[in-house]
């Protein structure tokens, strides 16, 4: 299924736009990975994440008008899709706080370093960067991006400061591109 | 602003990651705009994030794209209203995600100049259907009356030929009926040519008269019909001239009669007859 050939950004707009069912097939191919991790990530359950995932390509299909190039890559604002959706039914579901971060320890793919790296980045090496993030520092990244957390439940969670939870979370991300500038 | 403290400030890297409160989140929108270091800053934690994403990628499951294909396939036959992305919820102590969905601005001010645009839009086209409706409206009215005044004359019409139909069926009845006499009055010496005729039942004493062709009286003068008995007359009534004179007209009963004869008397008619004015005079046969 996987296209011979690639579109650039603005012709994948284009097409999108244009209603090219060509074109979206392409799309699938090429960033549902990404965002059906994100959708795992946020819901941990692969059943979900597949509904999410649906959901998710039926509204950038809809929406692909609102989508304006001058604030963003479209990319980004399918990962920005993604994750509002995907949080949204984590809500839905009425999972609690408590909920959340047992979602965070029990994501043994992540904290073990056994990662489940999509093949096209795995030979990058990028799964070495994961392993030397602290698990505080992706733990607050996680907290923030993946779970929609606030900074008072990152502050409930961790144990810090709720003063503390920016510094930390720049300090988590600046060790983010310290690590990926290695790769 | 110092651009350089604000970008080292963290405030960038919480903004990306949804950790900013909204004013904080609106001051960043504007020095994205005013600054392009600050949306190089913003720029790049954001590919930072995303590199960090894309680690975490999976192949979703293989028939998941079918199932999508073929949902977008029933979506495209039947076209679905456009819903607008949903925004996390944000519960009062939450901070809301860092929404990147472009979204299209809409000032309550906004709003109400669009509620105030179209309602003028509809006032408009209320007051112009209001005048179309109103002309119409008019129109329907004289078109009505005229349709009534039509009517009226129609009914007037009928009337009068129903009259004149019930007036020859008369005729028509007397002309048929054995019992009455026809009596052809001609015109006496003075009055050659002139002619009236008078239909009689001798029986049921109904006394018509039909003036066919008699001159026009003088304005106070008037016709009179006498029956003729052993040379005395009888007054037998006045008769009209003219248009009823086009129709038989009844006169008074009249019992026994020889003969019948018309002269011009002073209008309502004389006790007994100015003879030298006979115009017309004819007797009963047998």
């Amino acid at each position: 299924m996987e296209s011979a050939f690639t579109y650039t950004e603005s012709e994948l707009i284009q097409g999108l736009k244009a209603k090219d069912q060509k074109v979206f097939s392409y799309l699938y191919d090429r960033y549902s990975p990404a965002l059906y991790g994100v959708a795992l990530k946020v819901l941990n359950d692969e059943s979900n994440a597949s509904d999410c995932l649906q959901e998710v390509f039926m509204k950038i299909w809809r929406n692909i008008d609102r989508y304006d190039e001058s604030k963003g890559r479209l990319f980004t604002w399918m990962l920005n899709i993604t994750r509002n959706t995907a949080i949204d039914t984590l809500r839905s579901k009425a999972h609690k706080m408590d909920q959340k971060i047992q979602d965070i320890g029990d994501d043994v793919h992540l904290y073990t370093g056994n990662l489940a790296v999509h093949p096209s980045v795995d030979h990058l090496g990028l799964s070495k960067v994961l392993e030397k993030l602290t698990k505080e520092q992706r733990i607050i990244i996680d907290l923030a991006y993946y779970k929609g957390c606030t900074q008072e439940e990152i502050s409930r969670v961790l144990e810090i400061p709720l003063g503390t939870v920016k510094t930390r979370m720049r300090n988590a991300i600046i060790q983010l591109r310290n690590l990926l500038k290695l790769v | 602003m110092d651009v350089q403290r604000y970008i080292s400030s963290g405030i960038i890297e919480n903004h990306v990651i949804g950790l900013v409160s909204e004013a904080e989140s609106r001051e960043m929108e504007t020095a994205i705009q005013q600054h392009p270091e600050v949306k190089a800053a913003v720029d790049a934690v954001q590919q930072d994030l995303e590199k960090y994403v894309m680690m975490l990628a999976k192949k979703p499951p293989v028939n998941l794209k079918k199932q999508i294909l073929d949902r977008l396939k029933e979506n495209t036959a039947v076209e679905e209203p456009l819903t607008p992305i949903p925004q996390p919820v944000a519960s009062v102590e939450e901070i809301p995600v860092t929404d990147y969905t472009p979204k299209v601005p809409v000032s309550p001010l906004r709003i109400w100049q669009y509620a105030a645009a179209a309602a003028f839009t509809l006032l408009v086209a209320s007051a112009v259907m209001n005048i179309a409706y109103y002309t119409k409206y008019n129109d329907t009215q004289s078109q009505y009356a005229s349709l009534q005044d039509n009517q009226a004359s129609f009914a007037s019409e009928k009337d009068s030929l129903s009259a004149q139909l019930r007036h020859a069926q008369e005729e028509l009845t007397m002309m048929k009926d054995p019992a009455f006499k026809w009596i052809k009055m001609l015109g006496t010496p003075k009055h050659q040519g002139i002619v009236a005729t008078i239909c009689w039942d001798p029986q049921s004493k109904a006394t018509y008269i039909l003036a066919q062709k008699l001159p026009e009286p003088p304005p106070d003068m008037q016709y009179q019909l006498w029956a003729i008995v052993n040379g005395k007359c009888i007054d037998a009534g006045v008769f009209a001239t003219g248009e009823p004179a086009k129709a038989m007209q009844k006169v008074k009963d009249v019992t026994t009669a020889q003969a019948f004869a018309v002269t011009l008397e002073k209008k309502g008619g004389s006790p007994s007859p100015t003879l030298d004015q006979m115009f017309v005079a004819g007797k009963v046969a047998g």
